[in-house]
């Protein structure tokens, strides 16, 4: 609980209408896409920097915790309040700052939402590749704090590559200024790539400076159903290897897809077991005959089917099965452990295929899709949560697959970040000395520990 | 009709993913959670577990939604939030009675015995008086302080004469009154449609009932109009007035039940999805025989645009396309998809291929399915949120450049109206069968 004197010195800095201790108010605060609960204290929406920095001033004076949320969309918790306290609603600051045509830079708010940045620049013939799944309703603060990625990261790369610069109001209510806007830069350490994927516990972005690039002219859509899912697996390599990086590769077993009411309207075939989605962009011209070249490399390596989207309605119908999924994995059970593993592009047909056996060994049902191109996979179990011994085994089963992953090289997770849900699991990815040096850096940055407790690891 | 209660299931299909926020027009406007959808089920939730009370808060949120259904439409887990919030709204009425302003509008307008109610008659004679014209616009602007209506409002004024009582005055070789119903000229034709008038027709624009009559005539089909017809009930069942709706729906069940009748049909979105829709859910606590025959009422229900295309198979206006006036070959026109009928009735290629049919040119908004913020009593109860809604809705009009907007639920058109006048723009807001009806000589509302 907060004290009415802290309330009264928070309304004081931003303003009545700008903070809500309701309780109908807390609740609508108290979640994200994981689904869980933490109820905060008091929600804040701050208009500025400035604002942020004197409540953070007030939290090390106080002692209590503060966490930062964009939309809430996050798949790990990080904008859970588990500890209570105050919540910094961004939703505010959602404004477009500049777009410079020339550079080709961007500089934005944090909280505008990341698909409403994207149109804005291609209005102007420029292009702003990540792309979660999310990005009609996340915001680009949110990005930076997951360094989000989505199924371009293939050819363009996650959030991490396009932030130049940011204006960050540091746990202890200083702020400052990483990076430049300039391509190079290399005066003082790289503070902008510590705070990007930060989960919101080094500081509070404030501002972003972006890099933008050319929007390709034309892209070419396709989806390739497979009925086996080891082919599909192996297909993805063998289309990088014959030299094209489609600017999207995305893989979906049969169990993720056959919740997506949409693939049924397609008209594709239903006796598959994996699907691809791929996409190429660039000069018309050259990615007519990259589609093709693709497409045979699909049938001959066991495709069934391919269909080439002929215009961008279709294009839009195919990509909404790959975003509808995450989401209405709930049909199969109420609830999704949901990991976000990352293994070396030709380890995928291993992994698939360990991840199959664990579960079956363990009688859980699992779907996976993803970001084939660059070995990004969504491992999802599901399960019903009041089933205690189901989500015992659960657990078990997560353990084993992390180890695999682990062995053949990968990670753990690719861009849903750790935040609470994945705290567990940390160590067996990082050694003791590297959290180690992760937590003194923390307790540089924010020796009370007010910001976002209780993330990443046990807290110092 | 489901409780609150009931719809736990429902809810708990939420899993909190957020996709809802992208699509939801109130949390457009207001940018915090609590406006957004995925906000409002979190809440009924939160009620249904005893966190919190029908608060006023919760009350706030729950009228803070205009019913448009896109969060339903995006949601990928299929959750019908609008009718969870309808729900709550009934859960509030119950328990906390309707508000004032609420309670005069049903009980003095909506639940009357017939749709011409004194009140109204009252009110259209008055009007002169209440309000102001705006020049060169069919609107008006109210002279005194009115309760329910906002100062800078725009809204048609009543009709002189309302259409079911113009057309229960006429003679019957002219296609008015024979007992206790309107008849088409030519009554003998096949197949035979109910016309359900709907308020906003009878009251404030009776050309679109005119110019429905016509064009059904034209394509073949002898038209019945009961005078008896009511309100369809969707306004109160929006305010959360369930017993009001049904006696409505029951009542209406029973008029059009009276006649022989292959389609019912309306040019009003909000009344044919309710039509469709609404009234099974209502009376599906009835008994077997109601449950039958309003499973067999619905049936018939199709909206006008549907009727034609689909039923009529109209394809041809076999009269001469005018170039001269409002609606000429080089008219530009652009289509606003109600809510009710593009997503309650998935209808959205039948209009557009009716504007076509008038010869102009279709031109479409950049988001022609966006609500218009009108959300029934919404547009009452909070007239600056719903014309913050309407604002990019309005913008998106006149982005076009077309010269007239055409829809196909006279509560848009009204909404849209007002809207565009606030924005300073001359768009024409029409019926869409007004367009075809205006080549049988009948005057466009945009004109009047
Ligand atoms: C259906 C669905 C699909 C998804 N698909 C993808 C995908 O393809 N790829 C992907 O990477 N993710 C995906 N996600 C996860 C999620 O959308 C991303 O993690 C996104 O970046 C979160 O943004 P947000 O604005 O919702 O942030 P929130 O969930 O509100 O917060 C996320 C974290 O960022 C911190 N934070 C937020 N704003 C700031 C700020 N201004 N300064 C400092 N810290 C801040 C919070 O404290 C928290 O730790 C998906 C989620 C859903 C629901
Ligand atoms: S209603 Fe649907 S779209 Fe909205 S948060 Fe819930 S599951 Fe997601
Ligand atoms: S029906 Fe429309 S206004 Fe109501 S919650 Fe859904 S999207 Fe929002």
């Amino acid at each position: 609980m907060l004290s009415p004197n802290i309330v009264k010195e928070l309304t004081h800095i931003v303003g009545k209408e700008n903070i809500q201790t309701s309780k109908e108010d807390l609740i609508c605060y108290s979640y994200d896409a994981t689904n869980q609960k933490f109820l905060p204290d008091a929600v804040l929406f701050p208009k500025n920097a400035d604002e942020i920095s004197l409540s953070l001033k007030l939290a090390n004076k106080e002692g209590f915790p503060v966490v930062p949320r964009g939309a809430g969309s996050g798949f790990s918790g990080g904008s859970l309040p588990v500890e209570g306290g105050v919540v910094v609603s961004l939703e505010r600051m959602n404004k477009i700052l500049k777009i410079d045509t020339d550079n080709l830079t961007a500089v934005v708010e944090p909280g505008v939402i990341t698909g409403e940045f994207q149109w804005a620049v291609e209005d102007l013939g420029l292009f702003y590749p990540p792309d979660p799944s999310s990005l009609k309703f996340c915001t680009i603060g949110g990005n930076v704090a997951e360094c989000a990625g989505g199924p371009r990261a293939i050819k363009y790369g996650v959030t991490r590559d396009y932030v130049m610069g940011l204006e960050v109001v540091l746990p202890t209510g200083e702020i400052i200024n990483t990076g430049t806007q300039t391509i190079k830069g290399v005066v003082g350490y790289d503070l902008t790539k510590l705070m990007v994927g930060s989960e919101g516990t080094l500081g509070i972005v404030t501002k972003i400076i972006l890099k933008l690039l050319p929007l390709p002219e034309a892209t070419k859509t396709m989806l390739a159903a497979f009925p086996n899912m080891r082919d599909a697996a192996k297909t993805v390599s063998k289309i990088i290897s014959s030299k094209i990086i489609p600017s999207t590769l995305e893989f979906m077993d049969k169990n993720s897809v056959s919740c997506v009411e949409g693939y049924s309207k397609t008209g594709l075939s239903t006796d598959m077991e994996a699907l691809l989605l791929i996409e190429v962009d660039g000069d018309s011209g050259l990615i007519e005959k990259q589609a093709e070249t693709i497409k045979k490399v699909c049938l001959d390596y066991g495709a069934k089917e391919v269909r080439i989207a002929k215009d961008k309605r279709e294009a839009k119908e195919l990509w909404q099965i790959r975003r509808a999924i995450s989401p209405s994995l709930a049909k199969l059970k109420p609830n999704k452990i949901n990991e976000d593993i990352v293994v070396p592009r030709s380890k995928i047909p291993d992994a698939i295929i360990g991840i199959r056996e664990i579960s079956k060994r363990y009688k859980l049902i699992n779907a996976n899709f993803g970001h084939a191109g660059d070995g990004n996979i969504h491992v999802n179990i599901m399960i019903d949560k009041a089933d205690k011994d189901e989500a015992a085994m659960a657990d078990e089963a997560v353990r084993e697959i992390f180890k695999l992953v682990l062995d053949i090289g990968g990670t753990i997770s690719g861009e849903h970040g750790i935040g609470m849900t994945k705290m567990p699991y940390v160590g067996m990815e990082l050694s003791k000395t590297t959290i180690d040096v992760m937590k003194k850096i923390k307790q540089v940055l924010d020796p009370k520990g007010i910001l976002n407790p209780g993330k990443i690891f046990p807290q110092v | 009709m489901k409780t609150l209660e009931q719809f736990s299931q429902e809810i708990n299909k939420c899993v909190l993913c957020g996709t809802c926020r992208s699509v939801c027009p109130t949390f457009g406007v207001v940018q915090r959670e609590p406006a957004s959808a995925r906000g409002k089920v979190a809440l009924c939730s939160a009620f249904l577990h005893n966190e919190i009370s029908l608060s006023e808060g919760f009350i706030k949120q729950m009228n803070e939604c205009v019913q448009c259904m896109a969060c339903h439409k995006a949601c990928p887990n299929d959750v019908n939030v609008p009718d969870i919030i309808l729900a709550a709204r009934a859960e509030i009425a119950k328990e906390k009675g309707l508000p004032l302003a609420k309670s005069f509008i049903l009980k003095n307008i909506l639940d009357s015995e017939r749709i011409m109610p004194i009140a109204m008659k009252f009110i259209s004679k008055l009007q002169g008086l209440l309000f102001k014209g705006v020049p060169e616009e069919s609107g008006l602007h109210r002279r005194f302080p009115l309760p329910l209506i906002d100062e800078r409002r725009v809204v048609p004024p009543l009709a002189e004469k309302f259409f079911l009582e113009v057309r229960s005055q006429g003679p019957a070789s002219a296609g008015f009154k024979q007992g206790s119903e309107v008849r088409s000229k030519k009554n003998t034709l096949q197949p035979r449609v109910g016309f359900f008038a709907g308020c906003l027709i009878n009251y404030m624009l009776p050309n679109i009932g005119e110019a429905s009559l016509k064009v059904l005539e034209k394509a073949g089909a002898s038209v019945i109009a009961p005078l008896d017809q009511l309100c369809c009930g969707m306004p109160a069942l929006g305010m959360g007035d369930v017993e009001t709706a049904k006696s409505l729906a029951l009542k209406n069940l029973e008029v059009f039940e009276q006649y022989e009748l292959d389609y019912i049909t309306t040019a009003c979105s909000t009344c044919g999805d309710g039509l469709k829709r609404r009234f099974k859910e209502l009376l599906s606590d009835e008994g077997d025989d109601i449950q039958k025959r309003v499973e067999i009422f619905a049936g018939k229900v199709r909206d006008i645009t549907e009727l034609l295309v689909n039923e009529l198979e109209f394809k041809d206006l076999n009269a001469p396309i005018s170039d001269s006036g409002l609606l000429t070959p080089n008219s530009i026109v652009t289509y606003h998809d109600p809510c009710h009928l593009r997503r309650g009735q998935g209808i959205a290629d039948e209009p557009r291929e009716l504007i076509e049919m008038s010869g102009a040119k279709l031109k479409e908004m950049e988001h022609p399915c966006r609500c218009c913020g009108l959300g029934g009593s919404f547009n009452i109860t909070n007239y600056e949120f719903s014309m913050a809604i309407n604002r990019s809705k309005a913008e998106d009009i006149k982005n076009t450049g077309a010269d007239i907007v055409a829809t196909a639920c006279p509560g848009c058109m009204i909404q849209i109206k007002d809207g565009l006048h606030q924005l300073g723009a001359d768009t024409k807001v029409v019926h869409v069968i007004e367009l075809l009806a205006f080549h049988l000589a009948s005057p466009l509302t945009g004109e009047d």
